[in-house]
């Protein structure tokens, strides 16, 4: 009987936090235990039942005990430092308000669409490219990456099908969502976008001080749907052709086959140039935004940037205190469900 | 059974039995010895397979030949005595003199290392009786430089030396508009066999080194069809190998494809002809069949516009515009949005600049 004398010794080196809860345990059982023996019990051996019970009680509810605490804290110290922080950016928003607060600028279809947009257009980029340029050798190494000219056609056409997907799912969401069917309307360009692009070059060149005040799309942004539309449009149609060419060849002439070959290859090229300059420009490269936004991820923008980029439509929304929440990179579910 | 080749060769051994004792022993037989039999014109031999061979040999053949300063037994170096008997004269072997490094003044080349790697060189090996040696194509004692019009292998008669085996090929082929062009228009710079096919190094179609492996048809056609300074006489354009290049067919091809179109698939291996012909694959009323081969269910619609269409060609018509259009399209755009990207940044790095100012002077 080793263990126990280790155990006596243990706790008279380092007694533990609740030995007192322990004793008082050890005692309400003893007595317990003295009222339940009746008979068997001896007053000789009183001290040998008070020791066994005293042993019993520190050997099983001082394991628990420990393992129970070493849990605890570690829980406590998780919730506490995930309090803390909070507390500390709560604390910096009250310091300046401006900076936290934000608005749902894309609701989570229209985040759904972009992002199913970019990869189509991205495998369709990569594995379209090299088709049009034969003939510089960087194609033959992407081909040749991708697995042959085969792989490269299956993959094109694994873009194609989630770029008609997406069209589709855009079509619907402007018929029968309520965001959506709004959204389309303030992107019909009107007159003043025309006025505004003046009035956008004559304060780059410094001719003007004020920029001009943009509603919830700016012309650029305009330029930038329709852009994707006409070429939605134009490279859907006519890669359909170009997919299924013996089908449509019973009905059109090999000559307009060609023509929507040209078209496709010619329009691809644009759209590539159109999204890698001008758009990787407004979203990553401008000095303001380098090395990229990401309201195409979260959705939301700050307050102070809505004030500034779109002044009509934050004038026009003047956002109730509620729909203002804290966090611009933290959003939460039911800022999305409006 | 015809007796009379045997009775005269029966003949000639014993003609040539004076003459041979004469001959035996001397180091070098002279040609006038091997004449008194194989100088006449009847000298023949039934072979094993039945079939009669002369043996004429005609000197002055010979003696027109590259091998004129040559005698008999510098090839047939093996017959020891006259008449042979039972030992028959074997095969001569052209290796023997024609090798790389040769002390005999042989033209040099790697020519039989070349025939030893081609199809008809393996199936020689193989020992495949029908297979060509040497002196199938290039001839026995006619044997005559490349560049003699004579010559068996000259561009003129080299198409009929392979006829000699591939019959039906060269049949194809003489009514093709290669074949019209170099065999009744004598044209040089028509393609015999040799110029698709090579020389000593054919190869199965299949084997993907061979000039008409599948991946290599339209470069071996590209060699003339792309080179202003051959076809460009005759009026046939270039530009074609060009819009292969740029179409589906071409592009397909060129990232190694094995089931796409090349030349041959449209315009026929050798029986190629002119489009304004009427029995060509590519005549009019021929393409809807021809592209039918690969695109089933093919229409008169596949007729209807130019299979090697150039789009930069005005002739191309509406393809032709709407490059044309999509080319400015793209230049206004893109100088448009390039010039709005640049005032932008010209103004915001003008603002980011004066801002730093303004905190330096605070």
């Amino acid at each position: 009987m080793t263990e126990p004398a280790e155990r006596d010794s243990q706790p008279g080196k380092e007694p533990k936090p609740y030995q007192e809860a322990l004793d008082l345990i050890a005692e309400e059982l003893y007595q317990q235990l003295r009222r339940d023996l009746d008979d068997a019990y001896d007053p000789d051996l009183d001290d040998y039942i008070r020791e066994q019970v005293k042993k019993r009680v520190e050997r099983d509810l001082g394991t628990e005990m420990d393992l129970r605490l070493a849990r605890a804290r570690r829980r406590l110290r998780a919730e506490v430092e995930r309090g803390l922080n909070k507390e500390r950016k709560r604390r910096k928003m009250a310091a300046a308000p401006e900076r936290g607060r934000s608005l749902v600028r894309l609701n989570r279809h229209f985040r759904a669409q972009h992002l199913a947009l970019f990869t189509s257009v991205i495998i369709l980029i990569i594995t379209g490219l090299p088709m049009k340029f034969s003939r510089l050798g960087i194609s033959g190494f992407v081909v040749n990456l991708l697995g042959g000219i085969e792989n490269d056609r299956i993959l094109h056409r694994t873009g194609a099908t989630i770029l008609i997907g997406v069209a589709l799912y855009h079509l619907g969401y402007t018929l029968f969502h309520p965001q959506g069917r709004s959204d389309f309307f303030l992107l019909l360009p009107r007159l003043k976008d025309a006025w505004d692009a003046l009035l956008n070059v004559l304060y780059f060149l410094g001719i003007t001080r004020e920029r001009p005040r943009f509603d919830r799309f700016s012309y650029m942004e305009k330029f930038d749907y329709w852009a994707v539309y006409w070429g939605c449009v134009i490279m859907i149609g006519s890669g359909l052709i170009l997919w299924f060419p013996d089908t449509a060849l019973q009905w059109i002439p090999k000559f307009a086959v060609d023509t929507v070959k040209e078209a496709h290859s010619d329009e691809a090229l644009l759209a590539t140039l159109a999204l890698v300059i001008w758009h990787f420009y407004n979203v990553h490269f401008n000095p303001d935004r380098f090395p990229g936004t990401l309201l195409w991820w979260h959705g939301r923008i700050s307050e102070k940037e809505i004030k500034e980029e779109h002044p009509l439509e934050y004038e026009r929304i003047i956002p109730e205190p509620s729909e203002l929440l804290p966090g611009s990179a933290d959003p939460s579910p039911q800022a999305d469900a409006e | 059974m015809n007796p009379r080749p045997i009775k005269l060769a029966l003949v000639a051994l014993a003609a040539g039995l004076a003459g041979g004792w004469a001959a035996a022993g001397r180091a070098q037989a002279p040609l006038q010895t091997c004449t008194i039999c194989h100088a006449k014109p009847d000298l023949e031999v039934v072979d094993a397979n039945g079939r009669v061979r002369s043996l004429y040999v005609d000197e002055k053949v010979l003696k027109a030949s590259v091998h004129a300063r040559k005698s008999c037994k510098d090839c047939h170096f093996d017959v020891k005595e006259i008449p042979h008997r039972d030992r028959k004269p074997a095969k001569v072997q052209c290796t023997h003199c024609h090798y790389q490094g040769n002390p005999e003044g042989a033209p040099q080349s790697d020519a039989y290392l070349e025939y030893a790697e081609s199809i008809h060189g393996q199936e020689a090996a193989r020992g495949n009786p029908q297979a060509p040696l040497c002196q199938d194509c290039h001839g026995t004692h006619d044997i005559r430089h490349a560049r003699d019009p004579e010559a068996r292998v000259s561009r003129m008669n080299v198409a009929e030396t392979c006829g000699r085996c591939h019959l039906k090929i060269y049949g194809e082929y003489a009514g093709s508009i290669h074949g019209v062009a170099l065999l009744q228009k004598r044209l040089p710079d028509a393609p015999a066999c040799t110029d698709c096919h090579g020389e000593h190094a054919i190869r199965k179609k299949e084997d993907p080194n061979s000039k008409v492996y599948v991946s290599n048809i339209a470069e071996t056609c590209s060699r003339c069809h792309g080179n202003e300074n051959i076809v460009g006489k005759y009026g046939i354009e270039t530009e074609q190998v060009a819009t292969y290049a740029d179409s589906f067919h071409g592009i397909a091809e060129k990232f190694g494809a094995k089931t796409v179109a090349n030349c041959a698939s449209c315009h026929g291996i050798h029986d190629i002809l002119p489009a304004d012909d009427p029995r060509s694959s590519v005549a009019l009323h021929n393409i809807p069949k021809t592209c039918g081969k690969c695109h089933p269910g093919a229409n008169k619609n596949f007729a209807k516009g130019k299979i090697h269409v150039n789009p930069d060609k005005a002739e191309a018509g509406i393809i032709f515009w709407v490059k044309l259009a999509f080319t400015v399209l793209t230049a206004g755009t893109m100088a448009a949005l390039i010039g709005h990207i640049l005032l932008d940044l010209r103004k915001k790095l003008k603002v980011r600049r004066a801002a730093k100012n303004e905190g330096r002077h605070d």
